[in-house]
């Protein structure tokens, strides 16, 4: 029993395990170690051994030589666990925002069971539905590798655009004082909003006229919406000041994400008893379906530009 | 070494030392034995690279080999197979174009 050869030969099977052949690699090195101890030292003892498996390597790294060539996805696929996972988040995405707005759970069998979900819900569940997507894309693509066969994976033409998406480029002063100016509107809109939350507990009035002022929206709705409007303006002024700094896409993701929290915090507000101003009653499905579609356009863009910025960070990460 | 020549070296490693194994293996030869006759010959290998590409060798058909539990220390004794020469032989040809491709350059261009 040699315990230093033993804990390393058990290390290097360790790493090796699921070949069958382990025990033979084993076996040989534990040969080579044996017979070079005894060549170069005279003995085989502890002390020669230990020298003896520094000189022959990191267990991890030997093993590494003998799994060289098994690859988990191949690199010409690499690229689609990034495309795919998007693709399949994307459309993941869409229907949780559907399962919020219709306040319903529906399922497509075998492929989709959306439950019913408000906004906080979706916001843990999301995460959750991207892990379940990526893993997903990378048992097909594993699959796809190990088949050895030379499979072009489909992938649609609008693609082109987005694997061609250039970093941003530096910015010009122009571009610079755009976002300034963008910036300062902003602040200003989110000053303006502040001053009148803080005054009258709503943002939404019909007139200006401070000593009266008549709210639009009823006070529990008023201010809740107000919140969220000013959240949205103070978050566009943050990304702005942040784009002064960095051109670094990451701001835009978390912009993109805060965007749609916020969206849909505001889809999932009760619509009924909302006005406290008159409106006529069949003016109300109008406003109602008007709002939704504007919110819901705005929320896929903003999905749009999110998937498009994800990409773009993934594939930076893989050119890496 | 500085690291990006080792990095070089082992590249240009990998194939010289598939050679190099296919050559020595014409009697029949274990790993050890073949570390030291490299060593010998004025040339290092990493041992922890041997076993892998013998074992490859193998897998392909191009090595064979065989246990001998006769002494104290088993060994492991590998030769090449008929195979193996035909690889051996397409192998050394693709060499011998690169060195005098080489050789040429070399003898054409003085300042490399």
């Amino acid at each position: 029993m040699y315990k230093k050869l033993d804990a390393y030969l058990e290390e290097i099977s360790h790493f090796l395990s699921g070949r069958e052949e382990r025990e033979e690699i084993l076996a040989e090195i534990r040969s080579h170690i044996l017979e070079k101890a005894a060549q170069e030292f005279g003995e085989v003892t502890e002390e020669a051994l230990e020298k003896v498996i520094a000189a022959y390597g990191p267990a991890r790294r030997v093993a590494e030589k003998y799994l060289e060539g098994s690859l988990i996805i191949a690199p010409a696929y690499r690229r689609f666990l990034f495309r795919y996972t998007a693709l399949l988040f994307s459309i993941h995405f869409l229907f949780t925002v559907i399962a919020i707005i219709s306040k319903r759970s529906f399922i497509m069998f075998p492929f989709i069971y959306m439950p019913r979900l408000g906004v906080a819900e979706a916001i843990l569940y999301l995460p959750t539905a991207f892990l379940t997507d990526l893993g997903i894309v990378a048992i097909v693509l594993y699959f796809v590798t190990q088949s050895g066969k030379e499979i072009k994976l489909p992938w649609p033409r609008f693609a082109v655009d987005l694997e061609e998406m250039k970093a941003p480029a530096t910015k010009t002063l122009l571009k610079r004082v755009g976002i300034l100016v963008g910036m300062t509107v902003m602040l200003a809109l989110t000053g303006v909003a502040v001053w009148l939350y803080t005054k009258f507990q709503t943002i939404f009035l019909v007139n200006f006229n401070l000593e009266e002022a008549r709210p639009i929206l009823m006070p529990e709705p008023g201010r809740r919406i107000s919140l969220i409007i000013i959240a949205m303006f103070a978050a566009a002024t943050l990304s702005l000041f942040l784009k002064l700094l960095t051109s670094s896409r990451w701001v835009n993701v978390v912009s993109n994400c805060v965007s749609l929290t916020l969206i849909g915090l505001i889809l999932s507000q009760p619509f009924d008893n909302l006005f406290a101003i008159d409106v006529p009653e069949r003016l109300l499905p109008n406003i109602k379906h008007g709002l939704t579609v504007l919110l819901l356009f705005i929320a896929i863009m903003t999905t749009i530009d999110l998937i498009k910025n994800l990409v773009y960070l993934g594939r930076k990460k893989l050119a890496k | 070494m500085n690291p990006e020549i080792a990095n070089f070296e082992t590249e240009m490693n990998r194939g010289f030392l598939q050679i190099l194994v296919l050559a020595l293996l014409e009697e029949e030869m274990y790993g050890f034995s073949m570390v030291r006759t490299i060593r010998e010959l004025g040339y290092e290998v990493e041992e922890n690279t041997l076993y892998p590409l013998l074992r490859r060798l193998e897998k392909n058909g191009w090595v064979k080999s065989k246990w001998d539990l006769r002494e104290d220390r088993p060994r492991k004794f590998y030769v090449i197979t008929a195979s193996g020469r035909k690889l051996r032989h397409e192998l050394l040809g693709i060499w011998r174009k690169q060195d005098e491709v080489l050789k040429r350059i070399l003898k054409e261009k003085t300042h490399v």
